[in-house]
């Protein structure tokens, strides 16, 4: 007999009644013997034993074939015969010879039955509430924990939304993030949800202020919705919504109290996307690092590792980015004929997009050295493959100059780089001049070509600004006269200790501050 | 993400073994509840809830569970649990449910120890 209702037909004894109050049937199977054995006492047709509660009565159980309501409210007008009870109601339809009226002992046993199931229903409630407390501070001790130490943000995000639509008894949820002057939606429990919401969308104040109408949009066809801004330090990161507060009889608003519980949910999931953020920022740092090693290492390639040995001529190179790739480029290419085309070039900006350039520029002058003479039209036709190649602020200074071992005389272009600077015996400078403009600026530039008549024992010194604008902490620039004074001083050693002169000059004169742009050398010296 | 509830039954008389899948809130336990109760009726007195498909569940959901676990200790009957999540076992184990429906860690393990 475990059943809410019973039929009439078996005829119980009060041992029977008596026996399921000491067997571990349940209280209601006690109920509804004694409700059985009260109709068939008092000649009833059918009973129903409701217990109050807040507004009405719930039924408890109910004997006889006849459909009682589930549960009763307060004021409601009974289409039954009634016994109001101190915890609760009976609602009976009596018998043809039955009594109208149900009084006495049995009543009272049923009336103290009542009351005991009532108070026993009082204390799991109390039980539970206490026990959910308790889940839901293990749920706020959890979040601190467990979502603190997963640095996935797409799982996070669910992780967090799942959590709090939980801990409150929500049936639907929305967690948004924010992406610049907006909250896009990251993850949506129970329904949909807008898909973004701009900082100054005034649903998200009337949300925050607990006004927002119920036509509102956030979460199309949810009544109730409460949300919190998620952040730290005042910054907002997101925005959690939760709505429709469950309870055994529907969906209603959400009290005070879930307020304060979302708002410590919040700051703790505040807590862990910032550290997700921090990780994922720190792992793609590291991606990019990796990508900007392989590129430095692409462009060491770029720029020779053995320097061409030429009768007449010795030659080095020498450079040093400030990032981990550059926009300083240097070569020596053989021409016909036994001669060496060495080329510095420097190009406007520094990292990556200036490295891009950089290989621009090496394929394009590997390309059209083969088929031009270094000079003027070598440098047209560079210029317009820049042009036609770059962005439209981008512009490359470039130094081209020819190394004949039968001549004297250097041929070279100068297209808006530094003057390069020639040594001469008795330590007198003469500048290499420009010869037309950057390349890269305009796509019909002309240029022409410089000759200089180079003696046995003069040195030739190509620069890139990175060396002349280097600074002092006292803020001076390193300056064309510190290189040629060291130059001169050091005309007659060996090229690598020239370069090493330049580079512990400069480094010294930096003082410990962070290099700013790319440095590059190229020496040339007439040894016969 | 599955927000409604979706229940199956795997019926070996005398044991049943539901699979849910989705938010046990009061909409899902009541119809945990109903498949139960039904067979409850159908006499199988051992029921198995394997909540492999449920990654939340909240207050109400939980009255519900206990109110069969209640109905199940009326019949001189048993109910346990399978493939919980990590939360969800542990808000089981603080609500009480746990001292009344054994946990068993997957379906395999629960049906060894169930069967005997």
């Amino acid at each position: 007999m475990n059943k809410a209702a019973a039929s009439l037909e078996t005829r119980l004894s009060w041992q029977d009644v008596l026996d399921a109050a000491s067997r571990r049937e349940g209280e209601r199977s006690f109920l509804l013997r004694l409700v059985l054995y009260i109709c068939q006492q008092h000649g009833l047709q059918a009973a129903a034993l409701y217990s109050k509660t807040e507004g009405g009565f719930d039924r408890l159980v109910s004997a006889g074939s006849e459909a009682f309501p589930t549960s009763l409210g307060e004021d409601e007008d009974l289409e039954y015969d009634s016994l109001l009870l101190p915890d609760g109601l009976l609602l009976y339809k009596a018998g043809e010879n039955g009594r109208k009226e149900v009084e006495g002992p049995l009543i009272l046993a049923l009336s103290s039955a009542l009351r005991a199931t009532v108070l026993r229903g009082r204390l799991k409630q109390q039980s539970f509430a206490i026990n959910y407390r308790g889940v839901e501070l293990e749920a706020l001790y959890d979040v601190g924990l467990a979502i603190a130490s997963m640095l996935n943000l797409g799982q996070l995000g669910e992780e967090i939304l799942l959590r709090a639509v939980s801990l409150l008894d929500a049936r639907r949820g929305a967690l948004y993030l924010r992406s610049g002057d907006r909250f896009l939606l990251d993850h949506t429990f129970g329904g949909d949800a807008r898909g973004e919401l701009p900082f100054d969308d005034p649903q998200i104040e009337a949300l925050l202020e607990e006004r927002l109408p119920t036509d509102q949009d956030l979460l199309p066809g949810a009544r109730h919705l409460m949300g919190l801004p998620i952040g730290t330090d005042g910054r907002p990161q997101g925005l959690l919504i939760v709505a429709d507060k469950e309870s055994r009889h529907g969906v209603g608003p959400f009290p005070n109290a879930d307020s304060r519980t979302l708002s410590l949910f919040a700051n703790q999931a505040a807590i862990a996307l910032e550290t997700a953020y921090l990780h994922q920022q720190a792992l793609e740092k590291e991606r990019l690092e990796r990508e900007l090693d392989l590129a430095a290492d692409i462009q060491r390639r770029l720029l020779p590792t053995v320097f061409p040995r030429m009768d007449g001529f010795e030659v080095t190179g020498w450079s040093r980015s400030a990032r981990h790739v550059g926009g300083d480029y240097y070569d020596f290419l053989r021409v016909r004929d036994d001669r060496v085309a060495a080329v510095l070039a420097d190009v406007s900006g520094k990292g990556l997009p200036a490295a891009l350039m950089v290989s621009t520029v090496h394929s394009a002058l590997r390309l059209l050295i083969d088929q031009a003479d270094v000079g003027p039209e070598l440098v047209r036709r560079l210029n317009h493959h820049i042009a036609e190649s770059s962005a439209p602020n981008k512009f490359i200074t470039l130094l081209v100059a020819e190394l004949d071992p039968s001549h004297a005389e250097m041929r070279y272009v100068n297209a808006g780089h530094n003057p390069a600077l020639l040594i001469g015996p008795s330590a007198e400078v003469k500048e290499l001049e420009s010869g037309g403009l950057p390349l890269g600026l305009f796509d019909n530039s002309s240029y022409r070509a410089g000759r200089v008549d180079v003696g046995v024992g003069d040195l030739v010194c190509i620069y890139s600004d990175g060396i002349t604008e280097s600074a002092s902490r006292r803020d001076e620039e390193f300056g064309v006269e510190r290189l040629v004074d060291l130059l001169r001083i050091s005309r007659d050693e060996p090229l690598s200790k020239i370069v090493s002169a330049v580079d512990s000059a400069v480094i010294d004169f930096e003082n410990g501050l962070d290099q700013v742009d790319d440095q590059t050398l190229v020496l040339l010296r007439r040894t016969a | 993400m599955t927000e409604m509830l979706k229940v199956t039954v795997d019926r070996r008389p005398p044991l049943a073994v539901i699979y849910t899948e989705g938010y046990i809130n009061n909409q899902g336990g009541e119809e945990i509840a109903r498949v139960a109760y039904d067979l409850i009726d159908g006499d199988h007195t051992t029921l198995l809830l394997n909540l492999k498909g449920t990654k939340i569940v909240n207050s109400i959901g939980i009255s519900i569970l206990i109110e069969i676990i209640e109905k199940m200790l009326e019949i001189d009957g048993r109910l346990a649990f399978c493939n919980l999540t990590p939360t969800i076992e542990k808000t089981f184990h603080i609500m009480g449910l746990a001292q009344y429906a054994q946990i068993f860690a997957d379906e395999e393990v629960a049906l060894g120890e169930l069967t005997v």
